[in-house]
Parts: structure tokens; sequence; C-alpha cells
């Protein structure tokens, strides 16, 4: 086995690329695209092979020879369909034996549609999300699938684990008091141990049906907020956590209102300071400016304050902002509401979590305290950081 | 405007000091370049890059017509010193070359990839006279003159402990890649991150008597680190932590007997002052503060010229770059392993044998 794996240097990518150089079976090709963003998987001294998913020429040279390839790549919109559309092309010319491609939970949307405990759930994300780009690109890998090339994908949600950064987001939130738990953090969490997940990639490189179609994959045990929360209190200590309704937590996350076309507005944007911090980069625009300033300060100082508020409005401050404000997106994603489930993966992959939830945070809690230098005497100056 | 103000006997009056880039990779093209053009005391005459159309292409993009080169031996009767902005283990032949041509040299950090071609180097600049400067281009930031002033005059109290830190996502990306080798990098995160603080450092309280230093490398460039530091003759003791994985908001505390230092790591950041017991922050900053700090890149090239045409030190002369690296070399010498088994006590599940049938 030849397997390339595209995004070797993201969390999975690496994750995965350390597991499989341990096998002597088989030969492992870590594809990255940058040199800067590809720190994790060079510390462990294996050679890279930089790879432009948008150079159709340069992904079927590296995708030639290949009997298996992972996709892990992440990217704007155009790497990600495009670049997509490169590598199905070039597995199908290479032959390769089987594409591995993830996917998200994001594809049912935000929050998730409430019958997507399953993989047959509604998947109907907005227009223009990641759920929306991950959809498009599950539909590309299935259409690839039923022309004959053999794929799986994987659908996990939110990743911990060890160097998880979407742990480390809500250890950041708490140390802030960012976070609020809804109903006493009740809500599901979805989540799936990175070397879960690897290991699923492994299992899906050889086994499973390869029909195009999404396979969940998360850990055995449903978790809930309040169990993250409480797994990562060794962690960061007894923070006070604030609680948060749900009619709350809506009002807080409702899109503000779109602003209304007003000519009047238009008008006054285009003689606002920053507009014309912008045109005075020009030395027309800034001699003109200078004039009419110079214009303005002839009427006195009054005169001056008045026509600056009426161009750029009255200063506004927030009422009762008191409070650390919360991390809006975070707190958002316990209206999710949904457990998804693995059962397919274990069914037709064999998949079985080789780390529970439990053993999960608390791998990630190790690795933490180590990591940022929490077990040294510095730890009090970084914790009030 | 040319400079008359030089009073160097190998410039004449009235000419600019003849400025290579050798290296328009990423900082060559970011950062030295457009601080070498906007500076009156230097003239842009030579361009130098193994990927010639690489240098064509960014003289074309800043309007500029030097002599350009795949070798900086084809230029030296063009200059009269460098910039070495080129992978980290390319340093040490480059520099001695433009040195044997009594060509002064600014080299990017750090001096070199390790300490016995840094060592080279400077005895190269000891035996032919020429500056030697290594860009360690924060030490020209206002404030941390101003944060050296201020320790030297024991304004914070006898200082007991220190933490830097510094991490992102990934970042400086550079175009040959020689930083995801160690050989060529001379090291991982340390090097490309932490050197810059190590620099500093050594500016604020000398050479450490002691340290420790655990890293996750595997063998390639680390991408975490972290180091320990001691000073026996004042009992500080100083913690340094880097990562090309992490985000680590990038920040120096210092605790001192009397209270706490905050000093972000920024061009514009004040030294912030938290006396112990009190609720009052004393914050410090620069007189000429209206003006803002001016580009390092572009007061690290003139103090290069400047060194040059005087014939004194640079601010960060060749000993000074060669302690860091020394610095370094013991840090990697006393490394010991970031990795454990983070799941320590948690039994896998067993793998269920489609893998091994399936590859048989």
């Amino acid at each position: 086995m030849k397997v390339a794996i595209v995004g070797a240097s993201g969390f999975v990518g690496s994750t995965l690329a350390e597991r499989l150089r341990n096998r002597a079976d088989l030969e492992v090709v870590p594809c990255i695209h940058s040199t800067g963003s590809a720190g994790q998987i060079a510390r462990l001294g294996i050679s890279l092979t930089p790879l432009n998913l948008l150079d159709r020429d340069s992904v079927a040279r590296t995708v030639r020879g290949c009997t298996h390839v992972v996709n892990c790549s992440r990217g704007d919109d155009e790497v990600m369909l495009k670049g997509l559309r490169n590598l199905l092309k070039a597995c199908r010319s290479a032959r390769v034996r089987r594409l591995v491609h993830l996917s998200s939970v994001a594809v049912y949307g935000d929050p998730p549609s409430p019958d997507s405990a399953t993989e047959d759930g509604r998947a109907e994300p907005d227009p223009g999300s990641y759920g929306w780009v991950k959809l498009a690109q599950d539909r590309m890998v299935a259409e690839a699938a039923a022309a004959g090339l053999p794929a799986t994908i994987l659908c996990p949600p939110n990743i911990s684990g060890v160097q998880s950064g979407y742990i480390e987001v809500i250890v950041g939130a708490l140390l802030r008091g960012e976070l609020a738990l809804l109903e006493g953090g009740r809500s599901p969490c979805n989540l799936v141990d990175v070397r879960n997940l690897a290991h699923a990639i492994e299992l899906a490189l050889v086994s499973g049906p390869a029909d195009g179609r999404r396979m969940l994959l998360t850990d055995d045990d449903p978790a809930t907020w309040h169990d993250v929360v409480d797994s990562l209190s060794p962690l960061v200590g007894n923070v006070p956590i604030s609680g948060i309704s749900r009619d709350d937590l809506v009002r807080l996350i409702a899109a503000p209102e779109t602003p209304r076309i007003s000519l009047k507005k238009s008008v006054l944007h285009l003689v606002s300071s920053d507009v014309r911090a912008a045109l005075r980069k020009d030395p027309l625009w800034a001699k003109v400016d200078a004039a009419l300033r110079g214009g303005a300060r002839l009427l006195g100082i009054r005169a001056e304050d008045r026509l600056r508020l009426a161009v750029e409005g009255p200063t506004r401050v927030l009422r009762g902002d008191r409070a650390p404000a919360l991390n809006i997106r975070l707190c958002a994603q316990q209206l999710r509401g949904v457990v998804h489930r693995c059962d397919r993966a274990r069914r037709e992959l064999g998949y079985r979590p080789l780390y529970t939830f439990q053993q999960s945070m608390a791998a990630f809690r190790r690795w933490y305290a180590v990591f940022h230098a929490w077990d040294t005497p510095a730890a009090p100056l970084l914790k009030a950081l | 405007m040319a400079t008359t103000s030089l009073n160097a006997a190998e410039i004449p009056t009235g000419r600019r000091f003849r400025l290579a880039i050798v290296g328009t990779g990423q900082i060559g093209r970011q950062s030295h370049i457009p601080a070498a053009l906007a500076s009156d005391e230097v003239e842009v005459t030579a361009l130098v890059d193994p990927v010639v159309e690489r240098a064509r292409q960014v003289a074309r993009e800043y309007g500029i017509d030097p002599v350009i080169a795949p070798d900086v031996t084809e230029v030296l009767e063009d200059i009269d010193g460098a910039i070495i902005a080129t992978p980290n283990h390319t340093h040490g032949d480059i520099a001695v070359a433009c040195l044997a041509a009594r060509k002064s040299v600014l080299i990017e950090k750090p001096l070199a990839h390790s300490y016995a071609d840094g060592l080279r180097i400077v005895e190269a600049a000891r035996k032919s006279g020429a500056t030697l400067e290594v860009g360690y281009c924060s030490r020209f930031r206002n404030n941390v003159l101003l944060l050296k002033q201020l320790l030297d005059a024991g304004t914070f109290g006898r200082v007991r402990r220190f933490v830097h830190q510094a991490g992102s996502a990934g970042g400086w990306a550079p175009m040959s890649g020689y930083n995801l080798d160690r050989a060529t990098a001379g090291g991982g995160v340390l090097v490309v991150t932490g050197s810059h603080f190590l620099d500093r450092m050594l500016y604020f309280w000398g050479y450490p008597d002691s340290m420790e230093f655990m890293d996750d490398s595997e063998g390639g460039p680390e991408a975490n680190c972290r180091a320990t530091f001691r000073f026996s003759g004042t009992g500080l003791e100083g913690h340094a932590i880097y990562s090309k994985t992490v985000f680590l908001p990038s920040v120096l505390v210092i605790d001192t007997d009397r209270g706490r230092v905050v000093f972000e790591d920024s061009d514009e950041s004040e030294v912030v002052f938290r006396p112990h017991g009190e609720s009052v922050e004393q914050v410090f900053r620069q007189r000429n503060r209206k003006r803002g700090q001016e580009d390092v890149f572009r007061l690290q090239i003139e103090d290069f010229v400047r060194a040059h045409c005087d014939r004194r030190p640079p601010l960060v002369d060749g000993e000074q770059g060669l302690a860091s690296m020394r610095l370094v070399e013991q840090l990697y010498a006393c490394r010991k392993s970031m990795n454990a088994d983070w799941y320590a006590g948690a039994k896998p599940a067993a793998i269920p044998s489609a893998l091994e049938r399936t590859t048989q």
C-alpha cells in the first residue's frame, strides 16, 4: 500500500501520518500545502511532498503510483471545490484502490437537522457556509464513486484529544468567562477523539463498502457540555461558569438586522473620516481634504464639532456590557441538540473507538499542562495572561 | 538624496552605500528590500538569488534596476556590503565569501545554522576588518531599549522570574522550505521563533548559568519547545515557551519583588508595571511616541551602514550573534523529550482484524 495523505500538516492529517509511518506494510506520502503550517508533521523528520491542489499536473504526479488517498485538506472555497475536482480526477486516472474523504457534520446545517442522528438526515446547510462547501464536496465524491472510484466519506463532529484546537478554545473561553452553559449543560457535545478518527480512516482504507456514502464518526459515549466542562475543571480550576436560558441564547445569536439602503447614509459615509483617510493617500484628494478641513475650522470649534457629529453620528455605548462578553459562536453550539451516531461505521467498517470520552479528555489535560508549561513554577504567571 | 555624512575612506563622498540583497525569498522581498529602498543611506545595486528569474521579478516589482546574479561572488565588485537573507545553512559560505573580499555583511538571524559555522563567520569578519551584524531586528524597537533602561535602573525592583511565550498555528512560510529540515534550519521553533527573545534575554540579563530544555522533535525540527534558565548570581529564573502548532499570545511577563511587568511583543507596545497590592498600573512609553516606531528593518540597515562607515561595532555584532548560537546549541544539547504517552492508562480497544486481513 502506498497512501497519500492530502492535508498532512493539519490536525487529523498529521495524527494519521504519525500512526501510519510506524506500519511496515505501507508507505506514506504526506502532502503539505505550506511550509509555514507544517510544523506538526515536520517534527517527525519524514519526507514531505509539497502539493498545490489547484495545480492539476502536480496533483496527478503526486497521486500517480499511490494505491490509496486520504483527503484531509482544508482551504478556501476554490481549494475545497476545484482542488477536490483535481484530486478526484487524479485518483480516477491513477486507479487508486480507495479514497477516504473527510467531511463534517456541518453538512447537516447549524443547528443540524433533528433527524441527523444518522447519516440519512436532511443535509441543508446555509448557502455559502462551511457546511455548504463540505456538502458540495460530498456530492462530488459520491458522483466519483458512482463513476467507479472506490470512495468512503467519513463525517466527524468537532475533534478532541491531544492537540485539539477545539478543546483549547473551550479552555480559553472558560478561563475568560466567555462560556455560559445552556440549561445546566445538558445539551450534547458531539466529539470524536483524533486517534479514534485516525483509526477509522485506517479501517476505511481497507474495508467497508466504498460506495461514496457518508459515514458519521463519533466517540462511542455521547458527552454533554456539562461533561466537557467538568472534565476540564482539573486543568482550569474552579472557574465560575454562568448559566443562560434558551431564550437569552437565541436572542444573543440572532443575526443583526441588515442595514437598509439610505441615500443620506451613503452620502454621509462618503464624507466620513474612514473614507477621507483612504482618499488622502492620493495627493490631489489630500489637498482637497486639507482645504475642506481648513474651511470647517474657520467656522469655529463648536460648528466644527456639530458638523463632525452630523457626519459621524453619536458615539454608541452598549448598555449593560460590564460582564465578560460571551463567545457567542461557542455558546450557540449548545443549541445543536442532536446526538450523531456512528452505528453505520460500527456496522460496515468494524469501527470501535479506541478511547472513551473520559480517556480522551484526560489525555488532553496531560498534554495541555506540559505544552503550555502549566506544570512549572511559571504557571501562575502564564495563567494570569 | 545622496549621503554625504558617511566618512569612511571606502565610500566616496556623495555616493550611497552600495548594497546587495542576497536571497529574494520571503524575508528579503517583504522586509529587507523595502527597508533598503526607504533609506537615504543605501542603494540596492545587486540582487542575488540562485533562481535568477525570482530576483528579476522582485526587481520589476520594486521598479529597480540592480545587477542580478545567481551567486554573490559575481557582484562583489558592485557592492560595499550585503544583506544575507538566505536559508540558515547557506549563511556561512556566502558571508565568508563577502568578508574575504572585505565586504560588510548583515546576516538575517540566526547568524548560522550551527555554532561552528557561526564561529567561522565571526573569525572571517575579525580577519577582514569588515562589519558583521546579525539581524535581530527587534533590538531596534524603542520599547525594547526602554525596557532595558528600566531594568538596569532597578525601576521595578529585584527581578525574580520571567516568562516569555510566543506561538501560532503555522506562520512564516519560507519559499525554500528550509525550515522543515533540522539540518538546514539549525533547529525548529526555538530557532525560528524563539531566537529573537533569546537574543533579548542575553541583552537584558546576560548568559544563564544553567538551563533545561524540552521539545517535541522526533527527528525533525521541533514544533513545540520550552526552556528554563537560571542565573545563579541573581537567583533569577526564566521560562520560555514556543509553539508552531498552538496559539500563545506573544508576551514577556517579569515578576519582581515589587510587582509584575507585562510587555507585549510588538513594535508599539508599552511597558506596563503592576505593583503588588496596588490597584493602579504604571505605563512606561517613549517621549517621542507621537512619531511611532520606525521600521526596524530600515533602522537595522542604517545602523549597519554607519557601523561600516564609522568603523564601530553595530548594535548586534557577530559576538552577540555567536552567543545566541551557543545558547541554542547548549539548549539542544540538554534536550529532553516533551512527548509522552498522553493516553497512558487508557487501554485501546482491540483493533479489529480487518486491517490485518486486508494488508496481508
